[in-house]
């Protein structure tokens, strides 16, 4: 049985110049599935409408995905001899889906004189309507012994597995140039996905992340222990969620001041069977960090 | 069964230890309720994601030494004793919202880290340095092109201040510098990173080092204990404080500028505040380098 909690907080640089916050997030418990989906709009200028883009990013996905999900059994025994095209569908289906919500939305909330009013004319004519609503995109689904992820652009996922170890499971993609920011408004979106597909392995949690969440730590070491500490707590999710609002809060305060969302779904069952496993890898991490800084403070000279 | 869970962003100053997690999205309106002050956000003795800290913005200062025999004696006593105590007047630069590395490189006949990696300014302790052998300048422009990356030293997944590199030195390569110079011009923190040389002595070659800063602005020199400790504080603290400031990204006209636009700006403030601060230094009764220490 899964379940999930998912929070998106406003970065105090945002506060300062008066932007809502950018940042989307939900998880969906469904029949055997789960989603986590996170989703950062981008901010800037051209993006004016940005955080309505990673709203629609966000229900896009959870569509999609239970669009794919309306035949469970089907999808499920497709999946471990097609799982490349069965991803590469659920991500074109989500750029479709996002595409027809910020069409029905600009053909419903035409571009306003005030938000005209930072362009030049020739500026404006410039921008794709699709950039107005510009947005990164981060989501993990599991199955009952599967996972597996899509991302475009910034953000995080990482995985807990039955080994109780925390994982970063995104592959690199190819295809997806590394000094562009890959973005959902992009024309050539669907191709600039990443992805990963996790079969034969049960999920005990996994998280999504924008990267404010990844920004505010000093080392990959750190980041990967964190989703440790909260998998460790979740057996008492309704006592710790105040405890994770109030830390992403903190985060985002004293990080790098952006919006920072976190989404996360798990295996309730199996999490209660592995909580010691879990206990002990918190233990070995914070033995792991007091070794790397001993190191790190050694002289060579 | 179905649940799904799509909620409102909150403002983070406003979160209150009371907040409902899963009807976070009835909070239609976080600016609404009542600020708290920043403590109550901030401390929670019984936190246990505490353990893993908040990285702020980081700004690492690479500091490559000469460590030549040349440096042999006063001019090594005296960085030494200087370099100890800088520490404490940079830490002060980077404790507001910046957290401040320190990666020192020294040059000799062979190139040597002082750490395996950037040291916090907060658990950095000088390494009281010795002098011996030539001064291969290129080969410490390779290690440091090498290091410089986010595959190296640059790993954190914190955002990074573009980083301040300070080249002390007070002679002439022994290597062919201008090699170990154009691997490093293609570094792209090299590129954006600011950049300033301190020459010890009548013998270090000001055209080398502004070949290494892009300008001369940046370039100073001390010919005595006195002016090199003042020398090496100017430029590591003036350059510490400019490198960890965030720039504005847009004008006045409200242009978005570029990351080469804000370098400019940068680089360019540093030459105007050294060549400042160094006009209104004085002499003293210093006995210069080269005639009698």
């Amino acid at each position: 049985m899964f379940n999930g909690f998912n929070h998106s907080v406003m970065g105090a640089s945002h506060e300062k110049t008066n932007l809502v916050c950018q940042d989307s997030s939900a998880f969906k418990v469904g029949d055997h599935y789960a989603i986590a989906v996170v989703a950062d709009g981008h901010g800037s200028k051209k993006h004016f409408r940005s955080h309505l883009g990673s709203k629609f990013a966000v229900e896009a996905t959870i569509e999609a995905i239970d669009r794919f999900y309306e035949d469970r059994e089907a999808l499920e025994a497709n999946l471990p001899t097609n799982h490349k095209f069965i991803i590469k569908n659920i991500e074109k289906q989500i750029i479709s889906n996002w595409n027809m919500k910020v069409e029905k939305h600009l053909a419903e909330n035409p571009v306003t004189d005030d938000e005209k009013s930072n362009f030049t004319p020739e500026e404006f004519e410039a921008i794709l309507p699709e950039s107005y609503y510009g947005s990164t995109l981060v989501a993990g689904i599991s199955g009952d012994n599967y996972t597996f992820g899509v991302q475009i652009g910034d953000g995080s996922l990482v995985a807990i597995f039955e080994d109780g170890r925390a994982v970063m499971p995104m592959e690199y993609n190819e295809s997806a140039p590394a000094n562009v920011t890959a973005s959902v408004c992009n024309s050539n979106a669907a191709s600039l996905f990443s992805s990963f597909y996790a079969p034969n392995k049960k999920l005990i949690a996994l998280y999504g992340s924008t990267d404010g969440l990844y920004t505010s730590f000093g080392s990959e070491y750190d980041f990967l222990d964190y989703h440790s500490i909260i998998t460790s707590q979740l057996v008492n999710l309704e006592t710790f969620k105040n405890i994770i609002v109030n830390n992403l809060s903190k985060r985002s305060h004293f990080g790098t001041e952006d919006d920072i969302s976190l989404s996360c779904i798990y295996n309730e069952d199996l999490l209660k069977d592995r909580i010691d496993l879990i206990n002990k890898r918190v233990e070995e991490n914070k033995k792991a960090a007091a070794q790397r800084k001993a190191a790190m403070l050694e002289k060579k000279v | 069964m179905s649940n799904e869970h799509i909620t409102e962003p909150e403002v983070n100053k406003n979160v209150s230890p009371l907040d409902d997690f899963d009807n976070a999205e009835t909070v239609s309106s976080a600016a609404s309720s009542a600020p708290v002050s920043d403590d109550s956000i901030l401390d929670f003795d019984d936190d246990p994601l505490s353990a893993t800290s908040v990285s702020k913005k980081s700004l690492v200062i690479f500091f490559l030494i000469d460590t030549s025999g040349s440096m042999k004696g006063k001019k090594m006593g005296e960085l030494n004793t200087v370099m100890e105590e800088l520490i404490p007047e940079i830490r002060r630069v980077g404790e507001a919202d910046t957290d401040v590395k320190i990666a020192v490189l020294t040059f000799s006949t062979e190139v040597r880290w002082m750490y395996s990696n950037p040291i916090p300014i907060e658990d950095f302790e000088w390494a009281r340095l010795r002098a011996s052998g030539v001064t291969s300048m290129g080969a410490a422009f390779k290690e440091l092109n090498h290091r410089m990356s986010r595959n190296s030293f640059l790993n954190s997944p914190s955002l990074s201040f573009a980083p301040v590199i300070f080249l002390m030195t007070d002679g002439y390569p022994s290597d062919d510098y201008k090699e170990g110079l154009r691997e490093l011009q293609t570094n792209s923190w090299y590129k954006f990173g600011l950049k300033a040389a301190l020459g010890i002595g009548q013998e270090a070659n000001d055209n080398i080092l502004a070949e290494f800063t892009g300008s001369k602005d940046t370039v100073v020199h001390a010919y005595s204990g006195g002016q090199l400790a003042q020398m090496i504080k100017i430029i590591a603290v003036t350059s510490s404080q400019i490198g960890s400031k965030s720039m504005t990204l847009s004008d006045d006209t409200s242009h978005e500028l570029g990351e080469e636009d804000v370098f400019a700006a940068k680089q360019k403030l540093l030459g105007q505040q050294i060549q400042e601060l160094v006009s209104t230094q004085t002499d003293g009764d210093d006995v210069p380098f080269d005639t009698g220490w």
